[in-house]
């Protein structure tokens, strides 16, 4: 981790890298105001399609646009060769951490990671024990929070094996950029991403329960409109020619999971659930649950449908248990990890937390169970309140944070106000598990927006890039 | 010893539903103390049950009705020959690791009173198991009175009755395997719920809940707090689980009716 940020686009002399050559060309041969106008031909463009988010805790309660930054991301054939190697490996080893967490448990009868902290944990489901997914995934769409800090450099900061969105972003960027500017596209080999709809189908039909005859009948389950990705849980299974179902348009009838058409009942084998574990299924999880389908996971148990994807990954995506991935994989693949861990510092250790308390103000703290940026502190952008309010959260209740240095997220020009300045960016590349495992090449880069900021969420003021992988 | 059990459920599922679907686990399993002769569960919708074991180990059925009758009643018929080992049921295969039992449940917490006081003893080898012995044996002092005289733990607020006095029973021998079961876990011994029959006097087979706890050397071993002696020949086997909550016999959905809406959408 070094303190100066690794800029994408410059070396430290000034000079230009070799994969954004050409993109430096072209922007040099831009007349003045035409990024300005392409910038405002994007946002009327996505307004148009309607990609919009709903902001938690806001009092607007109002549907935002995800501003979109026109200056495409550029990562090189070898640089995402690489990075893909070390996903890849990683997804392997959480996929064989959760068939051994809900079978024989060897990874804690070894002492390899705390028992506790694996069968204590509210993200483990028991009703999940035994069970055997079709082709033993646990984990079939995951999106990897990742930053890079050098050239082959890059640490995972979370692995999302729940329900990760922004695939709709990555797909929607590009569609975009194709509009803005199809030169770019004749001078670069950008790998595609655009078959991610159509490979995630037939990752879905992979994992379809024994005994469908033809194709399987995939749906795509939904919280409702009120859900902030509820744009994207539509726009996938427009893309994929599957059904959009809310809960009630879905019952259980003799053991077999039914979709109310207007034809009468028609059966279901593949869910893509976007429904939390708990709301899943009233008659297993939450009884209060009004999203669910009342007798799914007893379905699912009985081999009936295949949830995708299945309850209690989170066990394997757990802030805490995100420690010891490195662990993990060496377990279970005998290799040493190809993608860094950031360093955590576990608050419930009396010198950890000791040191964390002296230097709250270089570090970020995080909730266990939070997400989207919000219950977070980034330590020096903070006031002194904060840091007051989050030493007395963490003396309260030391296991629920984790705390990690703060990373100097790599940089990479984006156009602003003044013109083009280097923003920080992370990456969330998407991975499909089924019959094989398919990593779409790119992903969607989150850029913060405001000069020196590290918050890339969209709900904090982030924005989003084209991802380009180059190809060979 | 032959015990021949008939036990009947009713659950109010109320009026104007549509589907209700159900989670039952009335099934008793073949094991080390017990041999399942015949067995019959007659509810609406059971033959058509997607049959299936669940997270435990235990048989389980998804059961659904289709304008289910506003009451649905369950009668489950059958002979099961058991044989006395002192409570122990030993290592199953396929079941679960012990160590999941030792996860805290909501219904088992550990009461203080009762651990403090073995918490210093030996807890391995022969220690284990007369430690279980007394643990048993003052379930008692953390339950507060004799087993008559509890109050019911509610199970999810379903009626859910046999006659009013079994009911009275069964609720409070959960609470004392949940005691048990408590006391064990905060002692770090993995301690599972387990649900079943006992024919006590010899007598028709009554619904009635224990515990087991586990011994690295025997295994699963029963203890039932509220008789106050380790299962005998007396006792049928049906399901275990982390508490009462995770294993009840019947867990039930009703899906209200929702105003049906028929659309005939153009062009789709």
């Amino acid at each position: 981790m070094s303190a100066t940020p690794f800029d994408e686009m410059h070396n430290a002399d000034g000079s230009v890298r070799e994969p954004y050559l050409i993109l430096e060309e072209w922007l040099k041969e831009q007349p003045p105001q035409a990024l300005s106008l392409m910038s405002n031909d994007a946002e009327s463009l996505f307004r148009r399609l309607g990609i919009t988010f709903a902001v938690y805790g806001s009092n607007e309660g109002s549907e935002k646009l995800i501003p979109f930054d026109i200056i495409p991301r550029i990562v090189s054939a070898i640089e995402w060769r690489k990075l893909s190697k070390g996903i890849e490996q990683r997804v392997r080893a959480l996929n064989a951490f959760l068939h051994d967490i809900y079978h024989r448990q060897e990874i804690l009868k070894a002492g390899r990671v705390p028992e506790k902290l694996i069968l204590n944990n509210s993200a483990f489901c028991p009703e999940m024990m035994g069970l055997d997914p079709a082709r033993g995934v646990y984990s079939h769409i995951i999106g990897v929070d990742m930053v890079r800090v050098g050239p082959d450099d890059w640490y995972v900061l979370e692995d999302n094996l729940r329900t990760p969105s922004g695939v709709s972003y990555m797909l929607e960027n590009r569609e975009a950029m194709l509009q803005l500017a199809p030169e770019l596209f004749q001078r670069y080999k950008v790998a595609s991403v655009e078959t991610y709809p159509e490979t995630l189908r037939r990752t879905m039909e992979s994992v379809a329960p024994a005994g469908v005859n033809g194709a399987p009948n995939l749906v795509v389950l939904t919280p409702g409109i009120h859900n902030s990705a509820y744009f994207e849980h539509s726009f996938l299974a427009d893309q994929m020619g599957a059904e959009l179902c809310e809960g009630q348009d879905l019952f259980v009838e003799n053991g077999k999971v039914y979709m109310r058409t207007t034809t009468g009942p028609e059966r279901v084998d593949v869910i893509y659930r976007r429904i939390d574990d708990d709301f899943l299924d009233p008659l297993t999880f939450r009884p209060d649950s009004m999203l669910g389908v009342p007798g799914l996971f007893d379905a699912y148990r009985a081999g009936t449908v295949t949830l995708v994807n299945a309850p209690g990954t989170g066990i394997a995506d757990d802030k805490a248990v995100y420690t010891y991935v490195p662990e993990i994989i060496e377990f279970y693949l005998g290799e040493k990890a190809l993608l860094k861990n950031v360093p955590t510092y576990n608050c419930t250790d009396l010198d950890q937390r000791a040191y964390v308390l002296e230097h709250l103000q270089e570090l970020v703290v995080k909730e266990v169970h939070g997400s989207g940026g919000y219950g977070m502190m980034v330590g020096p952008a903070s006031t002194k309140a904060m840091r007051e309010e989050f030493r007395r959260k963490i003396l309260a209740r030391p296991d629920n944070y984790i705390v990690q240095p703060t990373l100097a997220l790599s940089t990479c020009p984006t156009f602003v106000d003044r013109g083009i300045a280097p923003r920080h960016v992370d990456l969330r590349p998407y991975v499909l598990v089924g019959d094989d495992i398919r990593i779409t090449p790119g992903g969607l880069t989150r850029v913060a927006l405001k000069k020196g900021s590290l918050v890339v969420n969209s709900s904090q003021g982030g924005g989003t890039k084209d991802t380009w992988v180059l190809e060979e | 010893m032959l015990i021949t059990i008939r036990h009947k459920l009713s659950l109010t599922l109320g009026p104007g539903i549509v589907r209700s679907v159900q989670h039952v686990l009335l099934t008793p399993q073949a094991g080390p103390a017990q041999t399942v002769r015949e067995w019959a569960i007659d509810m609406p919708g059971f033959a058509d049950a997607a049959s299936f074991l669940d997270g435990f180990g235990n048989r389980a059925q998804l059961v659904s009705q289709h304008r289910p009758e506003a009451e649905l009643v369950v009668s489950v018929s059958g002979v099961v020959e058991t044989i006395d080992r002192n409570g122990v049921i030993g290592r199953v295969a396929g079941e679960p690791p012990p160590t999941l039992y030792r996860r805290p449940s909501p219904l088992a917490k550990a009461a203080g009173a009762i651990t403090s006081k073995f918490r210093s003893g030996p807890k391995g080898g022969q220690g284990r198991i007369a430690l279980l012995h007394d643990l048993m044996a003052r379930v008692e002092e953390v339950v507060g009175g004799t087993p008559q005289q509890t109050q019911s733990q509610s199970q999810g607020g379903q009626s859910q009755s046999q006659s009013q006095g079994e009911a009275v029973t069964a609720a409070a021998a959960a609470d004392f395997a949940h005691a048990f079961i408590g006391a064990a876990r905060g002692l770090e011994i993995p301690a599972r719920y387990v649900t079943g029959y006992v024919a006590e006097h010899g007598e028709d087979a009554y619904w009635h809940a224990w515990a087991e706890a586990w011994d690295e050397g025997l295994g699963w071993i029963g203890f039932d707090p509220t008789l106050g002696y380790c299962p005998t020949d007396k006792h049928v086997r049906v399901a275990v689980g982390l508490d009462a909550g995770s294993v009840p016999p019947v867990r039930s959905v009703p899906v209200i009716a929702a105003p049906v809406v028929e659309l005939t959408v153009a062009g789709q």
